[in-house]
C-alpha cells in the first residue's frame, strides 16, 4: 500500500504556480526524498498532504484513502519554520501537542517523557521554551512531532541548523522509527543531507517532477563517471582537457565529470603526469550533480 | 470540538499563571477606585482647608454688609451639605471641618484704594475684593478681583450669593420685612419619581450616572482589553511560527475559536473575582455606601453586565483575531486596529447622550446598531432599563452580525495565518474572501 499518493497535483497562488501537475507515491516504509532548491514548490506540496491547503487539481490519497482530517492524527509533520509557544514550559507544551493528535493528557506526559530521554533533553522538561537554544528547540520539536507515534512521519529540513553531534542523534531515531516501519518524507534543499538516508526520491524544480525513482536506480543510470583526484602540484592542465566535461576545483581536491565515453585510465595517466597524485576514485555522482544536470538539460 | 477545547484550556490556563493577569486583576479596581473616588475627596480635602478672606468694596455700608452676610450664608449652607453627604457616605461622623469667609466690608471706593486693594490680593493677603461700587451696580457689572480668575466653583457660588444679596438689599428697600424675603428666597427641591409601578425611584440619580458610566467603562475597557489579547496571541502564533505546527493538527477555524473562548473565560473569571472580593467587601460593614449601590446596581444590571461583555467581547475579539492573522508585527497591528476602534469609540461617545436621555428614539436607534448595542444598551438597562422586546431584539441583531462576522474573519484569518511578508491591501484582503 502506499502511504501518500499524489495524482497531477496543482496550485497556485494568484498567478504564480507553485506545484504544477506533480505526481508521486510513497510507499509504506520506505524512506522518500523531496528534494529541490528554494522555492522549488516543496513545502507547497507538504501543505497539501496534510490539509493546510486544498489542491487545486488532482488529488491526494493518504493511506490509501482520498485525504480525510481524521488522517491527521496518525502523521507527524515538522515544519521547516520551527515554531513552539515561547512562553510555556516544555512539558507542557509537549503534552499539549500530544492531546491535540489525540492522545490523553496521562499518555501524552508519559510518551513526552521518553522521549526527551530518548532525545537527552530530560533535564529541559520544566523549562520555559525561550530559555533554550535554537539546537535544544529544535529537538522538542522533533520530539513533538513524533509523540503520538506517526505512521507517517514529514520532515521538512530536518537537519538545518543542527550540530553534527545532535544531526547524528536525529538521524539515529529516524533509521530506528525507519526499522519499525514507519514511513518518512524528507524534504530538503541540502541534497548531500539527505541522500544518504533516501530509497527513493522525487527531484523538483519549479513545481515540477524532474527526476523521479528508486535511488540506487537513478545512480546506476548516471553511471560512475565522476571522479576525485587528491594531488600535490599544478591542475590546470584540467581546464582544457577533453576527457573532462566539468569539474570542481574544492582546494584539496578536485570533482571531475568526465565526457561521455571517456576512459577514467587515460586521465589518470595525464594526471601523473602532471601532478603527484595521493587519490583517484571513481564515484557515483552525487544527487546534486545529478540535479544540476538534470535542470541543466531541461532549461537548455 | 476537542481541538477547541485543548485550544482554550492551554489559552486559559497560560494566562490565569501570568503575573500579568494577577496584577492587573489587583490594579484594575484600584485604579478604577482613584479614578472616580479620588477627584471627590481631593475637593473635600481642599473645600476642607479653606478659610477665605475677601473684602467687599460698596459705596453704601448697607449694601457691603448684606453681600457679606450673604457670603457668610452660602457657607454655612454648604458646610451644612458637605456634613450631610459625609454621613451619607461614609459613617465614621469625625468632626465636619467648617470653612469659613471672612468679609470685610470697605466704602472708600476710590482708585488709589483700588490699587491698594489689588496689590493685597496679589501678596495673597486677602484672597479676593469684590467691587461693589454704586457705578457697577448700575451696570449690573461687579468686579471680582482674584488671583484664581479660573476658579469656576468659587466665582460661581460669589456670583450666586452677589446676586442673591442684592436682591434682598433691593426687596428690603422695597419695604418687605426680612421674614418675607427669606421666604421668597426658600430653596426649592425637585425629586424624579419613576412613573413605572415597583420600580426603585427612590435611587439617588447621581449615583445610577456615577455607577452606570463606571460600568460602562469597566465594560469599555475589558472588550478593548481581552481583544487586543486575542489579536495578541493571534499575532504571536504567527511570528513564532508555532501556527503551522496547530495547522497540521487543527483547523483555522478551531483555533480561532478557542483562543476567543479561552481568551474571554479569563475575562469572565477576572469579573468573578471582582464581583466576590466587591461582595464579601460590601458585606463588612467597611463600606456602609453597600446600601446605598444596591439600589442603584440591582440583579438586573448584575445580570446584564457579563451578557453584553460576552456580547461585545465576541464582536470585537473575532475582529481582532482577524486583524491579529493579517498583520506581521505589533507596528502594523496598531496601525490597523483603528478600525476595530472606531464603532466602540462612537459607541462611548454615544454614551453621554443616551445616560441622559434613555427613552429617546435616538438611544432606540443607537442601541440597536451591531458594535454599539453591547455597550448603548447596557446603559440603557442601567439608567432606565426599556422594555424587554428591546433588548432581545438588539441581541438577536448582534447575534446575528457575530454569525457573519464569525465567517468572514474565519475566512481572513485562514489565509492570513500562512502569509509572511508585507501587509496586505484591501483588495488582497477581499481575495481571501474568496478563496475556497
Amino acid at each position: 500500500m502506499n502511504t501518500i499518493e499524489l495524482r497531477e497535483v496543482r496550485k497556485s497562488y494568484d498567478r504564480f504556480l507553485a506545484v504544477d501537475d506533480l505526481s508521486f507515491s510513497i510507499e509504506e516504509g520506505a524512506v522518500f526524498g523531496l528534494l529541490g532548491p528554494n522555492g522549488a514548490g516543496k513545502t507547497s506540496s507538504i501543505r497539501m498532504m496534510i490539509g493546510i491547503t486544498v489542491p487545486d487539481a488532482g488529488s491526494i490519497n493518504v493511506f490509501g484513502q482520498p485525504f480525510d482530517r481524521k488522517c491527521l492524527q496518525k502523521i507527524g509533520y515538522l515544519p521547516e519554520e520551527r515554531g513552539l509557544y515561547k512562553k510555556m514550559k516544555v512539558l507542557d507544551q509537549l503534552i499539549f501537542l500530544g492531546e491535540l493528535h489525540g492522545l490523553s493528557a496521562a499518555a501524552a506526559r508519559q510518551k513526552a517523557v521518553s522521549w526527551c530521554e530518548r532525545l537527552e533533553i530530560s533535564d529541559w522538561l520544566q523549562k520555559k521554551v525561550e530559555e533554550l537554544s535554537k539546537g535544544m528547540q529544535q529537538k522538542i520539536q522533533f520530539a513533538a512531532t513524533l509523540l503520538h507515534d506517526p505512521a507517517f512521519i514529514i520532515m521538512d529540513e530536518p537537519f538545518g541548523g543542527l550540530d553534527p553531534v545532535n544531526a547524528t542523534l536525529l538521524k539515529d531515531v529516524l533509521l530506528e522509527l525507519k526499522k519499525q516501519g514507519k514511513t518518512i518524507l524528507f524534504s530538503s534543499h541540502r541534497m548531500d543531507q539527505v541522500e544518504k538516508l533516501c530509497d527513493s526520491i522525487c527531484l523538483i524544480d519549479h513545481g515540477k517532477s524532474v527526476l523521479q525513482g528508486q535511488l540506487k536506480g537513478i545512480k546506476a543510470q548516471f553511471g560512475k563517471n565522476n571522479v576525485q583526484i587528491e594531488y600535490e602540484g599544478d591542475a590546470s592542465f584540467l581546464r582544457q582537457n577533453a576527457l573532462i566535461k566539468s569539474y570542481n576545483d574544492y582546494g584539496n581536491y578536485v570533482e571531475a565529470r568526465l565526457a561521455p565515453g571517456a576512459d577514467p585510465q587515460q586521465l589518470l595517466r595525464a594526471v601523473v603526469e602532471h601532478a603527484r597524485v595521493s587519490r583517484f576514485e571513481l564515484m557515483e555522482p552525487s544527487l546534486e550533480e545529478i540535479f544540476t544536470e538534470v535542470v541543466g538539460k531541461s532549461d537548455a | 470540538m476537542r481541538n477547541i477545547f485543548l485550544i482554550a484550556k492551554r489559552e486559559y490556563l497560560e494566562r490565569i499563571r501570568t503575573k500579568s493577569f494577577i496584577i492587573m486583576t489587583v490594579l484594575i479596581p484600584v485604579l478604577m477606585g482613584a479614578a472616580t473616588i479620588g477627584p471627590t475627596f481631593l475637593m473635600m480635602s481642599m473645600m476642607k482647608a479653606t478659610s477665605k478672606h475677601y473684602v467687599v468694596v460698596a459705596s453704601d455700608q448697607d449694601v457691603g454688609e448684606a453681600i457679606k452676610a450673604q457670603l457668610s450664608e452660602a457657607q454655612k449652607r454648604e458646610n451644612k451639605q458637605a456634613a450631610e453627604a459625609k454621613q451619607k457616605g461614609m459613617k465614621r461622623s469625625e468632626e465636619t471641618p467648617t470653612a469659613s469667609v471672612i468679609a470685610d466690608v470697605d466704602t472708600n471706593t476710590s482708585s488709589e484704594e483700588r490699587a491698594r486693594l489689588t496689590e493685597k490680593v496679589r501678596k495673597k493677603e486677602i484672597d479676593g475684593v469684590i467691587w461693589a461700587t454704586d457705578d457697577a451696580l448700575a451696570s449690573r457689572k461687579l468686579t471680582l478681583i482674584t488671583l484664581d480668575v479660573s476658579s469656576f466653583i468659587q466665582n460661581t457660588v460669589l456670583q450666586e450669593s452677589v446676586g442673591e444679596a442684592l436682591h434682598r438689599e433691593s426687596l428690603k428697600r422695597k419695604g418687605l420685612s426680612a421674614a418675607e424675603i427669606d421666604d421668597l428666597f426658600k430653596h426649592v427641591e425637585l425629586v424624579a419619581e419613576n412613573a413605572k409601578p415597583g420600580e426603585a425611584g427612590a435611587a439617588d440619580p447621581q449615583m445610577t450616572f456615577i455607577v452606570s458610566f463606571v460600568m460602562v467603562m469597566i465594560l469599555y475597557m475589558s472588550t478593548l482589553l481581552y481583544g487586543i489579547n486575542v489579536m495578541r496571541a493571534v499575532l504571536e502564533e504567527k511570528t513564532s511560527r508555532i501556527m503551522e505546527v496547530m495547522l497540521s493538527i487543527a483547523r483555522p477555524k478551531e483555533m480561532m475559536a478557542g483562543k476567543i473562548l479561552g481568551v474571554g473565560s479569563v475575562g469572565l473569571t477576572q469579573f468573578a473575582i471582582w464581583a466576590i472580593t466587591a461582595m464579601v467587601l460590601s458585606s463588612s460593614s467597611l463600606f456602609a455606601a453597600h446600601e446605598q449601590l444596591k439600589d442603584v446596581i440591582s440583579g438586573k444590571v448584575l445580570a446584564a453586565f457579563p451578557v453584553f461583555f460576552l456580547l461585545g467581547y465576541a464582536l470585537y475579539s473575532t475582529l481582532y483575531a482577524a486583524v491579529g492573522a493579517m498583520v506581521n508585527s505589533e507596528q502594523e497591528a496598531q496601525q490597523t486596529q483603528f478600525i476595530v476602534i472606531m464603532p466602540l469609540i462612537v459607541s462611548i461617545m454615544m454614551a453621554f447622550p443616551v445616560m441622559q436621555n434613555p427613552g429617546t428614539p435616538l438611544a432606540f436607534w443607537a442601541s440597536m446598531i451591531p458594535f454599539c448595542t453591547p455597550i448603548l444598551m447596557f446603559i440603557r438597562i442601567a439608567v432606565q432599563t426599556p422594555p424587554l422586546w428591546q433588548i432581545l431584539l438588539a441581541v438577536a441583531v448582534n447575534l446575528l452580525t457575530l454569525y457573519g462576522l464569525v465567517l468572514l474573519c474565519a475566512r481572513i484569518y485562514r489565509v492570513g495565518i500562512l502569509m509572511y511578508g508585507k501587509k496586505p491591501t484591501l483588495p488582497e484582503i477581499i481575495k481571501w474572501l474568496k478563496y475556497a
